[in-house]
């Protein structure tokens, strides 16, 4: 009997567990019914009478201390807009218009905090890039590699200061996460097919210009200021070892003022890709929810201009064109740089939903376990293919899986289900492996730390991804991209979709890739994109910045390949 | 050439955008944006970056 009534429990706990977990067969309705419809509720309503009868804690209380926080924060942290005093001694007091302020006030600031936290995360990134570069290339080069990290965070952002925040977000409009300031509402827009193409922002330079000195534009200029660093700082790991010290500051200045600005306003701003969908019926528009295409492709396809440019580095082929191993000098700071990457990407992601609060935001639990998954099965097919191809799980291609993997959630990350992360991760580190072979035996491209196949391949993966994994689950605010409904991929059922991300996939590879290319060709005629031959051999460290970074240590060239 | 690979890039990305405009069908213009990614990717792969390699720091 007793064993009985234990299985009994048994079943029962399972079964109330299973239902918990099973989805209901129809959805629940906004509005509880019973809140709806009973009289009840309607006499519970708060009134103004109500309010006037709250109380503060006694003050006398409060000056003992609160050493268990239950009388800090309460009526008397509203702010009444009316405030009592001896001009006013008639005023109403507390009013349900002023609770609504405070609410509608925390909501804001809860999405404010979330979005500047994030953003510091992202901006700490720039280590982590700064870290797996320099380890991946030999010591002689260190400083210069270091430098260039360094440096490229100081310049994007001046650049992006002066012009690119303009140019990118300076017609996007009403940001309703971040308090639907208007501020930003001057796109330069021209009409083609009968349709209107945003092509970019004009307002906002300096962050003074046309009212830009607002809370919400700071706060955006911050997020979006450390997403456009990172574009820049990918760059640096394609071309370092021979990349001329001023002409990384010109490239990096013109990419940070225009060419990342640029397509960055056609997918967030407010520009024509975005828009497909409202005004070709093409999905929700060109979707990319924290960047695969607009940081990391524009990165990495930026990156295989300046590479093309420059040419490889001496002693990568031979004169045969066979590619030459030149491990980096340091494995245990690339991976701990992978690390500090992925930690970044924790704020790339779930931050690029500008907000924790309201419109459907609650998703960045989604959004960050997404990341999470496909990072880490991104490591596990870059580690398996080198595994069973060459014999031994190598360090450095494990950690770009992991890598690519992050790149390419980045787009679908806020639009996919756990399984379609893992399984667009998996694929995306084996498609790393794949890609830098390519790069290095067929195209005949040095690319030191792999940073083409990284972020331009597997950024451009990620963008085709949204086309295809997005399940149609994602509810921000009821519409995406001016279109009602939740962004839905070829699996799930619309093939318009995928067709605007091949669209931002073209205009990635034929028009990014043409205007960084021609801009980096004139910078090349003017101030010369590469190192001469004697400073490339001696390691860029004293010819190009004065100081070795390792002084101490003796390099040995016959060893090391330093 | 080096100007060449550049012209043929860029008319990839405009046969990709001109689809929008040259059909309304789903499929058609799947067509048209991939046969542009085709002009684009040919343009930088077959075009310029031949162009670099003939001059190719390894073969002198």
């Amino acid at each position: 009997m007793r064993k009985t009534s234990s299985l009994l429990v048994i079943f029962l706990s399972l079964a109330s567990f299973a239902f918990a977990q099973a989805p209901t067969a129809t959805p629940a309705p906004a509005t509880p019914p019973a809140a709806a419809s009973s009289p009840a509720a309607a006499a519970t309503a708060i009134t103004n009478a109500d309010l006037k009868g709250i109380a503060a804690p006694d003050p006398k209380v409060r000056a003992n201390g609160d050493p268990n926080g239950d009388l800090t924060g309460n009526v008397s942290d509203i702010t009444v807009a009316d405030p009592i005093t001896d001009k006013t001694p008639k005023a109403k007091g507390l009013t349900i218009g002023d609770i609504a302020n405070q609410v509608g006030q925390n909501k804001i600031a809860i999405n404010f905090v979330w979005t500047l936290v994030t953003g510091f995360l992202v901006m700490f990134m720039q280590a982590g890039f700064a870290v797996v570069e320099t380890g991946l290339c030999r010591a002689k080069n260190a400083n210069h590699t270091m430098m260039m990290n360094f440096m490229v965070y100081g310049v994007g952002m001046l650049a992006y200061w002066l012009i690119g925040f303009a140019i990118q977000e300076g017609g996007v409009g009403a940001v309703a996460n971040l308090g639907g300031s208007p501020v930003l509402s001057r796109e330069f827009v021209v009409t083609l097919f009968g349709k209107p193409f945003g092509l970019w922002g004009q307002g906002g330079y300096f962050l003074m210009h046309g009212g830009a000195y607002d809370v919400f534009v700071m706060v955006l200029f911050l997020f979006q200021m450390v997403f456009m660093d990172t574009a820049l700082t990918i760059v640096t790991g394609a071309a370092a070892e021979r990349w001329k010290y001023a002409a990384f500051m010109a490239s990096s200045f013109v990419m940070g003022a225009f060419t990342y600005p640029l397509f960055a306003n056609w997918a967030w701003g407010g520009g024509w890709l975005a828009n497909l969908g409202a005004n070709f019926g093409l999905g929700h528009g060109y979707a990319d929810f924290a960047g695969s295409g607009v940081v990391h492709a524009v990165g990495g396809i930026t990156a295989l201009a300046v590479s093309m440019l420059i040419g490889p580095r001496i002693g990568k082929f031979t004169r045969q064109g066979k590619p030459v191993a030149m491990p980096g000098h340091d494995l245990v700071i690339v991976l701990t740089g992978c690390f500090i990457l992925a930690f970044g990407w924790f704020g790339f992601n779930p931050g690029s939903t500008l907000g924790a609060s309201g419109n459907g935001n609650l998703r960045i639990g989604s959004i960050a376990v997404n990341t999470m998954l496909a990072g880490m099965t991104g490591s596990f097919g870059a580690m398996l293919y080198m595994w069973l191809r060459y014999g031994k799980p190598d360090a450095s291609m494990t950690g770009n899986g992991l890598l690519a993997g992050l790149v390419a959630i980045t787009a679908p990350s806020g639009f996919v289900n756990p399984v379609g992360s893992c399984i667009l991760g998996l694929i995306a580190g084996v498609l790393v492996c794949l890609s830098v072979e390519f790069v290095e035996k067929v195209l005949k491209i040095d690319d030191p730390v792999g940073a083409i196949s990284v972020h331009g391949t597997n950024g451009l993966w990620g963008v085709i991804c949204v086309g295809l994994f997005a399940d149609g689950k994602s509810d921000y605010g009821g519409s995406w991209g001016g279109v009602n409904g939740a962004v839905t991929g070829l699996f799930y059922g619309d093939a318009g979709q995928l067709v605007a991300q091949l669209i931002g996939c073209a205009t990635l590879i034929g028009f990014v890739f043409s205007f960084s290319f021609v801009l980096n060709w004139i910078i090349d005629a003017v101030v010369g994109q590469r190192v001469g031959s004697k400073a490339e051999l001696e390691g860029l460290d004293l010819p190009e910045m004065g100081a070795l970074c390792y002084p101490e240590f003796a390099l040995k060239p016959e060893a090391t390949g330093a | 050439m080096i100007i060449a690979g550049i012209i043929v890039t860029l008319l990839g990305f405009l046969v990709a955008v001109a689809s929008l405009g040259m059909t309304a069908s789903v499929s058609g213009r799947m067509i048209l944006v991939l046969i542009g990614l085709a002009v684009s990717l040919g343009g930088i792969i077959g075009v310029l970056n031949p162009a670099y390699l003939k001059n190719a720091i390894w073969k002198r």
